[in-house]
Parts: C-alpha cells; structure tokens; sequence
C-alpha cells in the first residue's frame, strides 16, 4: 500500500506540491491526472525516493521511503516515462541484471523471465541488443523487467507513450491482472480514457494539490457533469484554478 | 511506520558494485567490438594515433631533458624543478577533471537516477560512480606522464624496478584528486545550482585574470647579470615556481618519490609512498563509506532543480518583481547585443543568439571548457619563464614557434570538441531549424562564422600576448597573428565539414559524437595540418638567417594553399553532402 503524509515539495518560491495526503490500499489501482504541470512528477519521484519531500512523508508497502529506503524500494517497482536502460544488453541480460539486484533466485529469474516475455511479446527481441530496438519495445522491456521481482507497489509515469494498441491492451491486461492478485498500481497519464478504464480510483492533482478523488462516477457527481470524463477533468481543475486566482 | 517483513528472504549473491562492474564491463567490451567490426579504419587511425603520440611526446621529452640536464652544473636541478612543475599542473587538472566528470556521473546522469529507485544503498552507487569517475577523469593523465616517466627513466639512467615503483605511485596519487573532485561535486550539486555556479566561475575567472596580470610582469634579467651571477638569475627565475615544491601538496609528494628512487633514495621514496599509501586508505575509505548520505542529499537537490539561493528572502524579492514585470518579452541582453549587427538578417541573429544561449546555459559544456581553459592559463603563466630580455634570435625564432604551435593544439581541440558535434546536435531539432526558411547550409554558414569569430579572438589573444612577452616587433606579431587567424579559418571549416559528412544524430552527448570515427578523423586531420603549417612556416621564415626569398615564398605559398584546400574541400563536400541528406 502507499500512503502520503502532508507531502510537500518547495522549489525556491514555487510549491510544487501543497500538502498531499493519499492512501491507496493494498491491490488498489489507483490513477493520477492532472494537467501538466500539475506536480504528478514530483509527487511519483518523492514517493519513490528520488527527492526529498520538504515536509511530510512517505510510506510504501508499509515503509516509510527516507527511513527504510532500501526496505521500501525491494517491495517497489518504478517506471518512469523515458526509462532507462543499458544500451549495448539485451533485454535477457537487462532482465537477469535486474533479479541479481533484487536478489531474486536464478531458477525464478528464469521461469518470470520467461513468463513475461512471453506476455510482452518479447521472445523474438530476446537477445537483440537493446540498442536497435524500437521505443514501444523498450517499454515493454522496462515494464516486464520491473515486474520480475514481483514488486507490492508498482509505479508507472504514462506506461502508454510509444505502444501500439496491441500492446497497450497487453500492459492494460497484466497491470490490471497483477492488482486483483494484490499489487497496488500508481499510475500517472494523461489519457483520461486509461485512467476511467483501469482505475479503481482517480485522483486529481492540480496546483499541487489534490483537488479531487473517487470513482469516475464519484468524480462525475463532484463536477455536477454527466458524460465523458474530460468534461469533468475541466471542470474540476478551471474551477480549483479559478477560486486559487480568485483567493 | 515499519510493516512486518513478510517480503520472501532475498537471494544472495553478487555485490551490487560487482554487478554494476560486471554490467559495464560486458558494455565496454561491446562497444569495442562493434567499433573494431564495424570500422577497421577508425581502429587503425586511433592505434596509429595513439602509437604516433607516445613516439612523438617520449621523443621530445627525452629530447628536452637531455637538453636541459646538460646545462653546466645546474642541469639535475633545472630538470627536478621541471618534474615538480609539471606534477603540480597535471594535479590541478586532475582536481578540476575529476569535479567535472564526477558531477556529471554523479548528479546528470540517467543511470545513477535509475539506480537510486532500486533496492541498492547510495554508498554502493556512489563507489561505483566514484571508480567510474576516476578512471575517465585519470586516463588522460596516464597517458601524459607515460612517455614522461620512460624518457625520464632513461635520461637517469635507472634499473628496471624504477618503472613498477613509479606505476604503483601513481596509482595511489590519482586517487587523492578522485576524492576531493568528488566531494567537491557533491557540495556543489548540494549547495549551488547552475546559474550560481557559473557566476561563480566566472567572478573566479575574472580573479584570476587579474592575478596573472601581476604574475606576467617581466624580470628584468641584463646580460652582465646572465654572464657573473647565474645563480642568482637562476634564483630569481625559480622564485614563481617554489609553490610546486610546497611539502603538502600531493605532486610534492609523487615527484619527490620518483626523484628519490631514480637517485637510489629508496628510503625516502618509501617514506612519500607511505604517505600517499595513508592518505589514500584513510579518505579512500572514509568518501566510500560516508559519501552515500550526502550523495542522496545532493541527488535530491539536484533532482528539485530549485536553486538554493532562491531561498533567500531578497533573491524570492527579485524573482517577484521579474515576473511581474511587464517587460518579459522585451530583448534581453544578447538580443540586443547581436541586434548590433543590423546588416544581418533576423533569423540569422536567432540562430547565432541560439546558439551562445544553448553553450552557456549547458554546464557540461562549460565543464569541458574549464578544463581547455586551465590548460591555456598553465600555458599563459608557463609564458613568464621566457625571458623578455632574451636577445639570441635563434631562441626568439624557436619560442615564437612554439609558441604558435601550442595555440593552434589548443585551438585543433577547441573545434574538435566543440565545432564537430554541431551539425549532429542540430540534426535533433531539424523539425524546427531545418525546416525552417533559412535552410541548413545557411545555419553551417553561421555555426561556422560564430566559431571562427571565437576561436579566433581566443586565439589571437593568446598569440599577441606571447609574441609581446617575446618583445617581439609589430611586423612578426602581426605576422603570427595573421597565421593563426588563417588556421582558425581552415580548422573550424576540417571541423565543420567533416561533421556534416559523419554525423551522428542518435546521441544527445556531444564528447560521444566527437569520440567516433568523424571526430576522431577529424583530430588527426587537424593534427597533421598542424604539423605539417609550423614546419612549412619554419623552413620557409622571413627571419631565418640566410632567408631565401625564393623559400620564403613558396612556404607562404604551400601554408595558404594547405589552409585553403584542407578548410574549404571537406566544408563544401559537407554542403553538397547537405542536399541528399536523409535524416
């Protein structure tokens, strides 16, 4: 489970995030919109530990990420938009490198591995290097690899950018999959249409303030707009934008 | 709040360093094959180069201490102090090498952020970025002292346990600037952000400019005073050269233990091994233990992008009042400085303000420079040593020479590094800039005036300077100012060219781009031209006694043409180049 303590994050004079407080609980799927800007980034790299929070915390799959980083981070996944990865390996090199620092067992690197190429349709790009291969292939290498040590919390930044609908839907399916089995998702996006199709709750952030959470039919009813979600997402953030320039 | 660990027991096995060094190891040894399979002769280039280098600088080494050494009576002494020189140098350019590439590896660089989001401690991280940092930021040092240490081996005539003794000194020397770069790194990400560190670098810069105006005032040494009281002169020469002899300083340390071992001193180099061997353990083992926190401190500074003087009240103040300010979309300073030039068109003065605009505001960019720029400082305070009262035209002829090959080297670096790259780095953004109006042979065309403009003045500087040091006469300085104008020209069009025949628009990192087949071509190229104007020029001098005017003119002829072919054939090719290019 995750759960955000009065977050905050000051760059200089700006606050980039104001105050968030979140729980999602374990095998939630929970998404985040927002427009850009909003502070989704900064929310995500202060809950994975790549920056400090200027006050408030924390905590993934039960530990607080400044205190016990190295606790938090075994039992967390993190995929950022444009991830990174090592050039000259193969995805089955990238993905054995990735067990050996989870520590994970060979035999079960093996069998995962497997298992997950398979999904991912990555048997044929196996042993090309990584180098040559295409945007969406290098995504589904990130995702499959960060999903090999079985991770409690799964944190993914717009897992859609660069994959045809094929594998879009494949991604969709396993992510989907792996929450009902308990794996809490976090996901950031901008598509709305993931966010209502995937989520169990959707959360809004805007200004660095979490303006809005629910259902999409709770978040429907906040925004008195029936229809698509995108006339609720406007609705919610130019309202919050215009009573912030109004205060 | 700490959950109960119900995670399944993790399986042990290799060491997260280990991992990484295997990981970089299989990496390294990849790219070296691809490089060797896919181009023999950017592999033989870089052999023969790397083989024509060592012959060249043991050759000149040697050469220069044996020369030196046979000055009656002082020889040993002016060669010592030449060691402690040079050491005292190199070990300011490791310090300035080592911060540089340590705060790119530690805090810009995609792979230490992956890191940190895996279950890996910040200590692990920082060791291996620490050891990755130190050997890129030390190779180059290698392979200077190398020939050095062999020439200097030979003169002395030593056994052969000089050699080992002297690698394992260095080794454990090129560790002691590893650990301050990287702490100086870190407290720099910590604690200053770019546009503070840059105003930094610059108020130092201007510091130091003003401190080598002092430090370049002439000595007055009379030829009565060379022919009665050498010592003295010899003394008075040395003075600006005690501070490399100064006890704790990490070159005192490593030039001392050569000296002594070549001299049979084992004891005493034991005693200086032994005090870089401490040194060494003791802040080896306290940066790799300790640097983790401070390492995630700065990571995360660096990650907020708020800069840490905007915490203070007056620059929050500052800020405020600039973004209320109505003037946002008025010209800012380069604007209106470029905006001087009202014969150009607007959308050229776009691309060159671009362009200073996207150097200036790229640190790494700015790294590189630091350290081209330290070599220059070296070379403009090495500049004293030469009398301005030397009156023998032979030395005057030699150092003016020397002189103007010492600046083209520096300018054959400068284009290499930073002119080469260009044409790739625009080929990302060729959905604005080619696709605009003004047409990419227009945008070379300007990149190429930009740089010559540059490098030119840089250079020019550089050359007056050390022609005026020489008291040398308006018509020579002119004349070497001339000639370095010229070959700024031709280098910046090889450098330009080429780099429009050999791009390469899959890396975002210039010194990546520079380091393949193009760039390294385009380094020989330069180098060769080097060579090959200065001998030209020197056989062909109008000051040589016994000038042929013949010879004269035909060495003027042959540098102009050389300049003329080598600067404009791979520039043209590259546009024509420009017309079929499918990017």
């Amino acid at each position: 489970m995750i759960e955000l303590k009065g977050l905050v994050k000051q760059f200089g004079d700006l606050i980039a995030v104001d105050g968030i407080d979140l729980v999602v609980p374990k095998g939630e799927f929970f998404a985040v919109l927002g427009p850009n800007a909003a502070g989704k980034t900064t929310t995500i790299k202060m809950m994975v530990g790549l920056i400090k929070p200027t006050h408030g915390s924390a905590v993934v799959a039960g530990y607080d990420i400044q205190q016990n980083p190295l606790k938090a981070r075994e039992r967390l996944a993190y995929v950022p938009d444009f991830p990174f990865l090592y050039e000259k390996l193969t995805p089955l090199e990238f993905m054995r490198f990735t067990g050996q620092l989870f520590k994970i067992d060979p035999d079960r690197v093996r069998t995962e591995g497997e298992q997950l190429a398979k999904r991912f349709h990555l048997e044929t790009f196996l042993h090309k290097p990584i180098e040559g291969l295409s945007h969406g292939t290098r995504q589904r290498v990130a995702i499959a690899s960060a999903l090999l040590h079985d991770p409690e919390v799964f944190v993914i930044d717009e897992p859609m950018v660069g994959l045809d609908p094929q594998h879009a839907r494949i991604v969709k399916d396993i992510l989907k999959e792996r929450s009902q089995e308990g794996m809490t998702v976090f996901l950031s996006t901008h598509q709305l249409s993931v966010a209502e199709e995937m989520a169990d709750r959707i959360g809004i952030i805007h200004q660095g303030k979490l303006i809005a959470m629910g259902t999409s039919e709770e978040l429907r009813r906040q925004s008195g707009q029936d229809g698509a979600l995108e006339k609720s997402f406007l609705s919610l953030t130019t309202e919050s934008e215009s009573t912030a320039n109004f205060s | 709040m700490d959950a109960k660990d119900t995670h399944p027991e993790p399986h042990r096995e290799r060491s997260a360093f280990a991992l990484l060094a295997g990981v970089h190891l299989k990496q390294n040894w990849r790219r070296l094959e691809g490089v060797l399979l896919q181009s023999k002769l950017l592999s033989a280039t870089v052999l023969l180069f790397i083989v024509g280098y060592c012959w060249l600088s043991f050759a000149l080494f040697y050469r220069a201490m044996r020369f030196v050494g046979a000055f009656p009576g002082l020889g040993d002494l002016l060669v010592e102090r030449m060691i402690f020189i040079l050491f005292a140098f190199l070990f300011a350019l490791l310090l300035i090498s080592n911060l540089v590439i340590s705060y790119s590896n530690l805090f810009r660089n995609r792979e230490t952020n992956f890191l940190h989001c895996l279950p890996i401690s910040p200590n692990a991280i920082f060791q291996w970025k620490f050891l990755e940092s130190t050997v890129v930021a030390s190779w180059a040092f290698l392979f200077l002292i190398a020939p050095l240490l062999v020439a200097y081996g030979l003169v002395e005539e030593v056994d052969w346990t000089f050699y080992p003794v002297t690698v394992f000194m260095v080794l454990m020397f090129v560790i002691l600037p590893a650990i301050a770069g990287a702490w100086s790194a870190i407290g720099l990400a910590r604690y200053m952000d770019r546009r503070f560190f840059q105003y930094t670098t610059l108020g130092l810069g201007v510091l130091a400019l003003v401190a080598l105006a002092f430090w370049l005032k002439p000595d007055v040494v009379t030829d009565d005073m060379l022919e009665t009281r050498v010592m003295l002169v010899l003394d008075r020469l040395l003075k600006n050269t005690q501070f490399s002899q100064f006890a704790f300083l990490p070159s005192y340390w490593l030039a001392s233990g050569v000296i002594s071992w070549s001299e049979g001193a084992t004891s005493a180099t034991g005693f200086f091994m032994l005090v870089m061997l401490s040194y060494g353990l003791f802040w080896g083992r306290f940066t790799t233990v300790m640097a983790g926190s401070p390492l995630y401190e700065a990571a995360s500074a660096v990650q907020s992008r708020g800069p840490v003087v905007s915490r203070w009240k007056w620059v929050q103040w500052l800020n405020r009042n600039k973004g209320n300010r109505t003037k946002a979309w008025t010209p800012r300073f380069l604007e209106r400085f470029f905006g001087l030039l009202f014969w150009m068109p607007q959308d050229h003065r776009a691309v060159l303000v671009k362009d200073v605009r996207v150097f200036w505001r790229d640190t790494s960019q700015w790294g590189q420079s630091l350290l081209l720029f330290g070599l220059l400082a070296a070379y403009i305070v090495n500049l004293k040593n030469f009398s301005s009262k030397l009156n023998n035209p032979f030395w005057i002829h030699l150092i003016s020479y020397m002189n103007l090959g010492a600046c083209s080297l520096n300018l054959a670096t400068l284009t290499t590094r930073f002119v080469f790259p260009q044409f790739s780095l625009e080929g990302k953004r060729l959905w604005i800039v080619g696709m605009a109006p003004i047409g990419l042979k227009k945008v070379i065309g300007i990149k190429y005036t930009l740089a010559c403009l540059i490098s030119m003045s840089i250079t020019g500087i550089l050359i007056f300077m050390s022609c005026h040091m020489l008291n040398m006469p308006w018509g020579q300085i002119s004349y070497f100012t001339f000639v370095i104008a010229v070959m700024a020209l031709t280098l910046n069009g090889l450098a330009m060219g080429l780099g429009v025949i050999y791009p390469n628009f899959k890396e975002d990192n210039p010194s990546k781009i520079v380091s393949g087949f193009g760039g390294t071509f385009c380094l020989v190229l330069s180098f060769l031209y080097i060579v090959g104007s200065i001998a030209i020029l020197a056989i062909g001098s109008p000051w040589r006694e016994q000038s042929v005017p013949w010879v004269v003119m035909l060495g003027w002829g042959s540098f102009m043409a050389l300049s003329l072919g080598l600067g404009l054939i791979p520039y043209r090719i590259g546009i024509k180049r420009l017309r079929h290019m499918e990017i």
